[in-house]
C-alpha cells in the first residue's frame, strides 16, 4: 500500500473536508437547538444572575476540568473524577500546547504560540491514554454507567481513543513505519472531526449553555451554584 | 404499580408528544450537554439509599432524552432506524412513572454535582408532565389531586373543617388570627399539613406577626398553599390552584403573600409562577419575614433560650433553602435562639440531603418502604452531629421527620422554627 499517498490525502484534502464537516455540523447542531425557542424568565431576582454565572464558570474551570466541589463527590466517583479530569486536562494540553499540533493551528490560523517540551507532552499523552482505559473499564463495571451506556457511548470512547493512541505511537515510532502511523493518526482525527457533530462529544459546546443556566438559576435565588 | 387508567391508549404517544411540546431550547441544550458520566447518581438520596442504578437522575430523564433525540436530531432518527436506540413504549411510560414519582423528590441536588450544571430536577419535572398528560400517575397522588380540586385541600380539609380548626387554634393558643381582612398588608397562606398536623405552627406564626404589629390576614378561599398540580406535573391544575391564592390576594388588596412552611409551593410561587401567570403580589417565605422582623427590631427574642436543650441542628429543605434561597435566615435566627448549641449537620446548605418525603413522595403509600430507607441517610447525619433536636422551615420535611422518627423509634425531637421563635418572644 502506498502510505505516502494516503498520508498526503489524509492530511490534505480529507483533513480540510473533515474540518468543514465538523464546523458545518456543529453550526447545524447549535442552531437546531437554540432555534427551538426560549421562554423569557420573568421571575424577579433576589440575587445577581451575573454573579451566579461567574461563580458557576469559576467552579466549572477549577483545577481539574471539573472539580468535586460538593462534599462526597470525589470519594464516591474517584475514577470518573480523577481519570475524567486527567483525560480532559491531557487532551487540551496536548492539542493546544504540543509543538506539532500548534504548527497545525498556525497553518490554519496564521499565528502560533509557545509550546511545552516534548517530554511533558509525551508523559501527558501517556497519562491521558491510561485515563481513557480507566474510564472504559469503569464504564464496564459501574452499575449506573453500564445502565446508561449504549453503542453511542462506546463508539465515542473509541473514536476519541484512536487519535490519542495513534498520536502516541507516531511520536514513538512504535511497530509500524512512520508514514503509516502518521496516516493512521490523521485518518483517526478526520474520523473524529466528522463524528463529533453527530455525537455527545459535542458536549463541549452545550457545556456553555448548561453551565450558564445553572449559574443564573442559582444566582437569581442568591445561592451558590 | 397501581395507576389511574392503565388501559388508556396510546400512552406512549401522548407522553412523547408532551415531551416534544415542552422541549424548547432550554430542555434541548441541557440534554445535549449530558456526557453520560453518571456522577449525578451518587448525589441522589434514592440511589444512595438503595444502590438501584435505575434511580440515577440521568436514567430518570432517559425517556425525555429518547423522545427528544428521536424527534429532533438526525443521529437519533438514524439510531432508531438501525435498532441502536429504543422508541418509547407504553411499558416504558408505566415503568418510569414509578421511578419519577416514587423515587424522586425533585430536590435538585443532582444539579449541584453535575459537572455540566444540568438542571436535572426541572428536567425530571418535565418527565412528570408527560406522565401526567398520559394519566400514568400513582393512584394515591390522583386521590389527593381530586381532593384538592373538589374540597380545596389534598388532605380533604373542607372549608367548614378549616374554619373550625382555625377557630380552635385561636382559642387553644389564645391568639388572634385575622380572617379575610380587606386592606391587610400581608396575606399568609398555610398548608393544610400545618393546620391539621402542626397547629402550634399556625399559632406561632400568628403570635409572631401580631407581636410585630403586622397588618396580616388569612383567606378562606385562598387557604391552601399546597399545590398537588406541581407534584403531578400538570400545568393546568397548577395554575388553577395558584389562581385560588392570587384571586384571594387581589380581592383582599394585599401587598404581599407569605408562604408558610411549604417547600414546593414556595418554589412554585416565588420562582416559577411569574413564567406561568400574572402574579399580583410580592411573594416571600415566612422565615425571611421573621429574619426581617428581627433585623428591624419589630420583634425581640430571648437570646440563648434553647441552649439548654443540647445540640440543635437545622435541616435545609430542598425547596426553601437550596432552591428557595433562604439559607442564611434560619441560621441568623438560630444564632440568637441557640448560639452555643446550634450545630450544622453535614452536608448542609445548598448541598443538603433531602428528607425523602418531598415532591409528593410522602403522599404515595406504595413508596413508604423507599421513603423510610432514604430517611436513614438523615438519621446518619443527625447521629454524626450528635443532635437530639432538629428544626426546619418546611412542614412537609417535618411530616417526614416525625413519621421517620416514629417508624424507627428514635430519640430525636422535631421542632418547627416558627414555634421556637414564638416561644422565645419577649412580648411587651
Amino acid at each position: 500500500m502506498d502510505w505516502y499517498a494516503i498520508l498526503e490525502f489524509s492530511r490534505g484534502p480529507m483533513f480540510y473536508t473533515a474540518l468543514l464537516v465538523f464546523m458545518a455540523g456543529m453550526t447545524y447542531r447549535l442552531f437546531s437547538t437554540i432555534l427551538l425557542g426560549w421562554q423569557a424568565d420573568r421571575v424577579p431576582n433576589r440575587g445577581s444572575k451575573l454573579r451566579g454565572v461567574a461563580v458557576s464558570y469559576l467552579k466549572g474551570f477549577g483545577i481539574w476540568p471539573f472539580f468535586p466541589w460538593v462534599k462526597g463527590t470525589l470519594s464516591r466517583n474517584p475514577v470518573t473524577y480523577l481519570a475524567g479530569g486527567l483525560f480532559h486536562l491531557g487532551l487540551f494540553v496536548v492539542i493546544f500546547l504540543g509543538t506539532a499540533h500548534m504548527l497545525v493551528w498556525k497553518s490554519l490560523l496564521g499565528f502560533g504560540w509557545p509550546t511545552l517540551a516534548l517530554p511533558i507532552i509525551d508523559w501527558l499523552s501517556a497519562v491521558t491514554i491510561v485515563a481513557m482505559i480507566a474510564l472504559a473499564i469503569n464504564r464496564r463495571i459501574n452499575p449506573v454507567l453500564r445502565l446508561i451506556s449504549g453503542p453511542a457511548e462506546w463508539t465515542n470512547l473509541i473514536i476519541v481513543f484512536l487519535p490519542m493512541i495513534t498520536g502516541y505511537m507516531t511520536t514513538h515510532h512504535l511497530w509500524f513505519r512512520y508514514e503509516t502511523l502518521f496516516s493512521l493518526h490523521m485518518l483517526s482525527i478526520n474520523l473524529m472531526l466528522i463524528w463529533i457533530p453527530f455525537s455527545r462529544i459535542s458536549h463541549f459546546m452545550f457545556y456553555f449553555f448548561s453551565r450558564t443556566f445553572h449559574g443564573a438559576q442559582a444566582g437569581k435565588r442568591a445561592v451558590a451554584p | 404499580m397501581s395507576t389511574q387508567d392503565v388501559t388508556r391508549a396510546p400512552v406512549a404517544k401522548t407522553a412523547v408528544d408532551t415531551f416534544v411540546k415542552t422541549t424548547g431550547s432550554w430542555v434541548a441544550t441541557q440534554l445535549e450537554a449530558c456526557t453520560r458520566c453518571g456522577i449525578c447518581a451518587q448525589a441522589c438520596h434514592f440511589y444512595e439509599a438503595t444502590g438501584n442504578p435505575e434511580f440515577a437522575p440521568v436514567w430518570k430523564v432517559e425517556l425525555l432524552r429518547r423522545a427528544y433525540e428521536q424527534r429532533f436530531t438526525p443521529p437519533g432518527k438514524l439510531k432508531v432506524a438501525l435498532g441502536l436506540d429504543k422508541p418509547v413504549t407504553d411499558r416504558d411510560i408505566q415503568h418510569w412513572s414509578t421511578i419519577v414519582y416514587e423515587a424522586c423528590t425533585l430536590c435538585n441536588k443532582c444539579a449541584m454535582v453535575c459537572p455540566m450544571g444540568i438542571q436535572l430536577g426541572p428536567l425530571i419535572h418535565e418527565v412528570r408532565e408527560a406522565m401526567a398528560a398520559s394519566q400514568v400517575v400513582p393512584a394515591d397522588l390522583v386521590t389527593a389531586i381530586r381532593k384538592q380540586e373538589e374540597l380545596g385541600s389534598p388532605l380533604g380539609v373542607t372549608e367548614e373543617m378549616w374554619e373550625e380548626r382555625i377557630e380552635w387554634i385561636a382559642d387553644e393558643w389564645e391568639v388572634d388570627i385575622p380572617i379575610d381582612v380587606r386592606g391587610a398588608e400581608t396575606l399568609v397562606v398555610f398548608t393544610s399539613i400545618e393546620v391539621m398536623k402542626f397547629p402550634e405552627n399556625v399559632a406561632a406564626i400568628a403570635r409572631i406577626l401580631n407581636a410585630a404589629g403586622e397588618k396580616w390576614t388569612i383567606s378562606t378561599p385562598g387557604r391552601e398553599v399546597v399545590n398537588f398540580g406541581v407534584f403531578e406535573g400538570n400545568p393546568e391544575r397548577t395554575k388553577l390552584f395558584m389562581a385560588r391564592l392570587f384571586d384571594a390576594a387581589r380581592s383582599l388588596g394585599v401587598r404581599r403573600l407569605v408562604v408558610t412552611e411549604c417547600g414546593h409551593a414556595y418554589d412554585l410561587l416565588r420562582w416559577t409562577a411569574h413564567n406561568m401567570t400574572d402574579v399580583p403580589v410580592e411573594i416571600t417565605h415566612i422565615v425571611a419575614v421573621i429574619d426581617d422582623l428581627l433585623k428591624k427590631g419589630r420583634i425581640k427574642l430571648q437570646a440563648g433560650k434553647y441552649d439548654s436543650l443540647g445540640p440543635i441542628a437545622f435541616h435545609d429543605a430542598c425547596k426553601i433553602q437550596r432552591r428557595g434561597g433562604h439559607i442564611q435566615e434560619p441560621r441568623n435566627i438560630l444564632r440568637i435562639l441557640a448560639p452555643n448549641s446550634f450545630r450544622e449537620i453535614s452536608p448542609n446548605r445548598e448541598e443538603s440531603i433531602c428528607c425523602g418525603g418531598g415532591g409528593g413522595v410522602i403522599a404515595i403509600q406504595e413508596a413508604d418502604p423507599l421513603r423510610y430507607k432514604v430517611f436513614e441517610l438523615k438519621m446518619r447525619q443527625m447521629a454524626a452531629a450528635g443532635t437530639k433536636t432538629i428544626t426546619m422551615t418546611c412542614a412537609n420535611c417535618r411530616l417526614q421527620f416525625t413519621d421517620g422518627i416514629k417508624h424507627f423509634g428514635l430519640d430525636v425531637q422535631v421542632k418547627g422554627l416558627a414555634a421556637m421563635v414564638a416561644d422565645a418572644l419577649i412580648e411587651e
